[in-house]
């Protein structure tokens, strides 16, 4: 399936009126965004013999890596932390906001809850917004516009994570 | 045979050395060292604040004061101020200072925890005083122009606090200390609303408004209707605000106008920015609306955005004109390249600022014809998110 940012590109070198996509402010940034036809599909865990083992697919330092559709920040598997860990000497918000996922690999939404990592200044490896379900802060449960390094000793931001807190319910 | 050569060379040098002495300009006077420059207490109509929130290196962000009418960079650039850790800022122009909501820690990234009022002074930009503000609380986002409001008769600053719990602080200026705190609940950010009360945005679609008394304690609070639905057509927290009125935008680009009355907030009847060959278009970016003395309203416009969910962040191709009044479109800019925020200067023939997220620019446009003026950059900016018409 082409990507939206893929869409983007192309619609991007068709249009002779604008040339940024979507995520214009990220590719000038130095942002690490690759098309999604490069990614190869990396299986993190495979059925081996009868019981069937949760599976997802991707690399969790792409953008387009499944859990990060709400995300906008630096992502902590660029930084020295993964997915749902944080980088060494960071301390992750015990508050935060949730986004609402679909796993490709295996059908299902997630509820995924994007934890800052604090204490250190900006990572500034593998910036990546995609905004998917994002509210204003007028929602905070909904929001990632703001920074959630709340209740934590510092307030500064350093990476996000995106870690699977639950399957959502079905609609 | 050589000394007469000698001889020779000596009197054409010295008679050379008559001649140029001659032509030369008088030496430079000799300077004095530790001159400042100043600034006028009022900024011109053609200056804009160029808030860079350093998003790489949040403890360095800077505001840059710009002359957006002069062609060199070194008239264009008139000074700067810090704001760190994706901080607030507002002018105040009846007090001559600017307002500035910012973090420290006493290690740097580390350590305790001080958020601070900082006064400016508009004309040295010097810190004149601060305010430490209880630790902890203060909105602390992407940049915002609903996150700090005077009242009182630019008595009192209001403060946004999100932690993640909600609420208004207020200083006394005069006094330069904090006099309150007051709670909203479910309710965000500080929408002017007459002189001596405020409104802000709730989670389910109402308006809170309070009304303070004369010591800044709370004397009313009240709830509009509902006029829009947060999970299903949320509206941007962002207006541009004419004559009391907020004009807020939707995702799907309807306008939610909102009376303030002093009182109380009422919505009024919607109405679409959008055309009837124009379904694809929506607000989109950062700082995507603002007003001018004209009584006119500004939005930044995305040809892909409308129903596309994660677009509303994006930025626009055009910026769409309204006379709020007779709902027509006055005016359609578009943009040289892509466009993320931007602000609408003072005056009645005003100018348009705006981001362009492609490079990292300022781009100048004329607010009457829509022309593009000129780019400005390389002034030390790298992330100029957000964008104030100087006052």
């Amino acid at each position: 399936m082409m990507s939206l940012i893929d869409k983007l590109l192309e619609r991007r070198a068709r249009a002779a009126a604008q040339t940024a996509s979507r995520r214009g402010m990220l590719k000038s940034l130095g942002g690490v965004l690759v098309g999604a036809t490069a990614v190869p599909l990396l299986p993190v865990a495979r059925a081996e013999g009868g019981t069937p083992r949760p599976v997802e697919e991707g690399s969790d330092t792409d953008c387009d890596y499944w859990r990060y559709c709400a995300i906008d920040g630096f992502l902590c598997s660029c930084c020295g932390g993964s997915a749902n860990t944080c980088p060494p000497g960071t301390e992750m918000s015990p508050v935060t906001w949730i986004g609402t996922c679909h796993n490709p690999a295996d059908g299902r939404n997630y509820v995924i809850s994007y934890n800052d990592c604090c204490g250190k200044s900006t990572c500034g490896a593998c910036l990546c917004q995609r905004d998917e379900g994002d509210r204003p802060p007028y929602r905070p449960d909904k929001t990632n516009d703001i920074n959630w390094c709340l209740g934590t000793a510092s307030a500064t931001y350093h990476c996000s994570t995106a870690v699977v807190v639950g399957v959502a319910f079905e609609e | 045979m050589m000394l007469d050569k000698f001889l020779l060379g000596l009197v054409v040098s010295f008679a050379s050395l008559g001649v140029f002495a001659q032509d030369r300009p008088p030496p430079l006077p000799v300077e004095p060292t530790g001159v400042i420059e100043t600034l006028p207490e009022r900024y011109p109509p053609d200056w804009f604040l160029v808030h860079d929130a350093a998003f790489f290196h949040m403890s360095d962000g800077k505001i840059y004061v710009i002359d957006t009418s002069q062609d060199s960079l070194g008239d264009q650039v008139k000074g700067l101020f810090n704001n760190v850790l994706m901080g607030a800022i507002l002018q105040v122009p009846s007090r001559g200072e600017i307002m500035s909501v910012e973090t420290f820690h006493t290690r740097g990234t580390r350590g305790d925890r001080i958020d601070v009022l900082t006064i400016w002074d508009t004309v040295n930009l010097s810190p004149v005083d601060e305010v430490v503000l209880p630790a902890g609380k203060r909105f602390m986002g992407m940049p915002e122009r609903v996150v700090l409001q005077t009242l009182n008769n630019d008595r009192w600053l209001a403060i946004f606090n999100l932690s993640p719990s909600t609420s208004v602080s207020l200083v006394d200026l005069d006094a330069r200390e904090v006099i309150g705190e007051i709670p909203t609940p479910g309710c965000s950010f500080i929408y002017p609303n007459k002189d001596m009360a405020f409104s802000a945005i709730c989670a389910d679609g109402r308006m809170l408004t309070v009304t303070l008394n004369e010591d800044g304690s709370e004397k009313d609070r009240n709830f509009s209707d509902a006029f829009f639905d947060s999970d299903d057509s949320p509206v941007f927290e962002r207006p541009p605000i004419v004559d009391g009125i907020a004009y807020f935008p939707g995702f799907d680009g309807t306008v939610h106008p909102v009376a303030m009355n002093g009182s109380t907030a009422t919505p009024m009847a919607p109405w679409s920015l959008i055309g009837p060959d124009e379904s694809t278009w929506a607000p989109s970016g950062i700082e995507i609306d603002g007003e001018d003395d004209l009584g006119r309203i500004y939005f930044l416009m995305n040809p892909e955005a409308n129903g596309v969910d994660g677009m509303h962040n994006a930025g626009g191709a055009e910026i769409w004109v309204f006379d709020p009044d007779s709902r027509r479109r006055v005016l359609r800019i578009p943009l040289q390249e892509w466009g993320l925020s931007f602000a609408v200067g003072r005056g009645q023939e005003p100018k348009v600022l705006v981001t362009n997220p492609v490079d990292m620019s300022v781009e100048l446009y004329d607010g009457l014809s829509g022309e593009f003026v000129r780019k400005i950059t390389g002034f030390g900016q790298e992330t100029p998110l957000f964008l104030w018409g100087a006052k």
